[in-house]
């Protein structure tokens, strides 16, 4: 796997697509959620009824410890940018045709996808660690002396925004594995990620058919539940909130099983299909 | 002599096309072994199969001996139909990929056989930026790094100048007489001649004929004489036995014997005792083109 790893690692580390991917993530994280915070600061300042009803409504989701919640369900709605990353570096690999090149060298079919594998995993450890980061920023920035005290609370963010973007750039690895050229995946995965399956939600949801939390990215994205924002007034909304906080484990498992299926056949295609 | 390859009844269809054709042959160590064929005969075909590029139908090979894996992949320099690099990598980042997946040579190496292939000057410069040529020499450096014992050339002179051509072949010239075991496939029946100990060729997919090239080109002996009297030795000729043909090549008659059958001092004997003194007389192989284009019907 170290082999790999370090092979991986020269492919990348020149690539400029990875440093502006990093330098997007970088940026994207803190605005999205520092956006985030001040429309939460200018609706709870205000002197009046609704100021007063949307600081009960609302908490302090940028104080520990829910913070960690709150930052990676922010985020988690910018998997597109590592998405173009890993789309492209799979695709680079067809238009280069270094898939073959890698294979003539000396890897078996096997080790091809697994260091695929790898580049997933570095890209989702690398934007995990930004996430942590920002969040720990803004909890730490937003806190009070009680709220800081609890900034230990609700650390399985980390590993669950973790799963979930592995899980959803797998996806992304897919289509690269499948249509080998980049403009192709890309727009199949932002057309499906951005209104494909929204779409289906909404239809599922109306037609009262349950199937909809495994959709493919939804299967993922509950990992990270919808932010608390009713619940603190509506009984229903509350009991919903509770009900997504139970299945989070569920999820975890499915998720896991989805995502080990699509390596799987990541690997059987690989190994069965000219290259 | 052992082999390093063999191909056993290799198979190969795209859809309903046929690209190969039930292809078994034998390379032995030490030799240059040329595969010809015209486009579109199998060729690049059938080295990505022994390359685990594609996978054969039916048939099955071995390199070494032993079945195909990543790990005999290992010990063979290979260029297969076009340089396969990464685009945004300097000629030296993608040889350190090659010399990191294969394992042959170090990185310290890497300076060496960028010497070898002229490429040098030019080892900072990303790929995107190299003519096809120097893709090309870079695609025979990544190949030769640390010196392995088999390479694998599928028309290593594409995209070269002339020089560069003369350059690759003296390269494959001084790799043989090294030991080295060289599989090169190519459609340039001249460059193939120059080099090659031994030869294959395809056409349409099915394996013609595979061997020495000796054995390949001489299926006949062609005895080449001529006289100051063209006329007279024509009709001297014409009580001569043992020849199975007769041509007229300008001012030279070509006899030609069964293999094995020609003998120079009978034929110059029997044309001095009818009159005629020759003022050339040799024995020739059949050129690889002539060859070629008789196997292949072209």
């Amino acid at each position: 796997m170290l082999p790999l790893l370090k092979i991986e690692w020269l492919k990348i580390k020149k690539y400029p697509a990875f440093w502006w991917m990093f330098g997007i993530v970088a940026l994207t994280y803190p605005g999205i959620n520092w956006m985030s915070q001040k429309g939460y600061e200018s609706a709870v300042s205000r002197k009046d009824v609704t100021g007063n009803v949307a600081k009960m409504l609302l908490g302090n989701p940028f104080a520990f410890p829910d913070a960690w919640h709150s930052v990676a369900y922010f985020s988690s709605y910018f998997v597109l940018v590592p998405a173009i990353l890993i789309i492209m570096l799979i695709a680079n690999e067809y238009t280069f045709k270094t898939h073959r090149q890698n294979i003539i060298d000396g890897w078996n079919r096997n080790q091809f996808i697994t260091a695929k594998m790898i580049d997933v995993f570095i890209i989702s450890l690398v934007t995990t660690i930004s996430y942590t980061i920002v969040a720990a920023i803004f909890g730490f920035t937003f806190s009070d002396s009680i709220n800081v005290t609890r900034w230990a609370e609700e650390l399985q963010y980390i590993p669950l925004f973790f799963l979930q973007t592995f899980a959803q750039l797998t996806i992304a690895a897919l289509l690269g594995f499948l249509l080998r050229k980049a403009f192709l995946a890309l727009g199949i995965f932002f057309f499906y990620f951005l209104i494909i399956e929204p779409i289906i939600k909404v239809y599922l949801r109306i037609k009262e058919i349950s199937f909809r939390e495994f959709l493919p990215f939804e299967i993922s994205n509950r990992l990270i539940p919808f932010l608390n924002f009713f619940g603190r007034v509506n009984k229903d909304a509350n009991e919903a909130y509770k009900q997504s906080l139970t299945e989070i484990n569920a999820h975890v498992l499915y998720t896991l099983i989805f995502t080990t299926a699509i390596w799987w056949l990541c690997y059987y295609l690989n190994k069965k299909r000219d290259l | 002599m052992s082999s390093v390859l063999s191909l056993q009844g290799i198979t190969k269809n795209y859809g309903s096309l046929r690209a190969l054709n039930d292809v078994s042959f034998e390379v032995p160590k030490g030799c240059v072994f040329g595969i010809l064929g015209p486009n579109g005969s199998g060729k690049t075909t059938m080295l990505s199969i022994v390359l685990d590029i594609l996978r054969a139908d039916t048939g099955t090979f071995s390199w070494f001996g032993k079945p195909s894996s990543s790990d005999s992949r290992k010990k063979i320099g290979s260029l297969l139909e076009t340089p396969n690099f990464y685009h945004y990598l300097s000629a030296t980042d993608n040889l350190n990929i090659t010399q990191a997946i294969s394992g042959r040579g170090t990185p310290a190496d890497i300076d060496a056989v960028l010497e070898t292939v002229n490429l040098v000057q030019r080892k900072n410069s990303k790929f995107s930026s190299f003519s096809l040529g120097m893709k090309q020499r870079l695609a025979i450096g990544a190949a030769l790094l640390g010196n392995p014992e088999v390479l694998v050339f599928d028309e290593p002179t594409n995209g070269l100048d002339p020089v560069g051509i003369a350059e690759i072949r003296n390269l494959i010239k001084e790799l043989a007489a090294h030991g080295k075991t060289i599989i090169m496939a190519s459609h340039l029946l001249d460059e193939v001649e120059k080099v090659c100990t031994h030869v294959a060729i395809l056409k349409k997919g099915t394996l013609l004929t595979a061997g020495n090239v000796d054995e390949v080109l001489t299926n006949e002996d062609i005895v080449e004489i001529s006289a100051a009297d063209t006329t007279r030795l024509q009709h001297a000729l014409q009580s001569f036995s043992g020849f199975t043909n007769i041509k007229h090549e300008g001012n030279n008659i070509q006899l030609f014997f069964p293999i094995g059958t020609a003998n120079l001092e009978e034929v110059n004997r029997f044309c001095f005792e009818k009159g005629v003194t020759l003022n050339h007389l040799t024995i020739k192989r059949k050129s690889l083109e002539a060859k070629f284009f008789e196997l292949t019907n072209n």
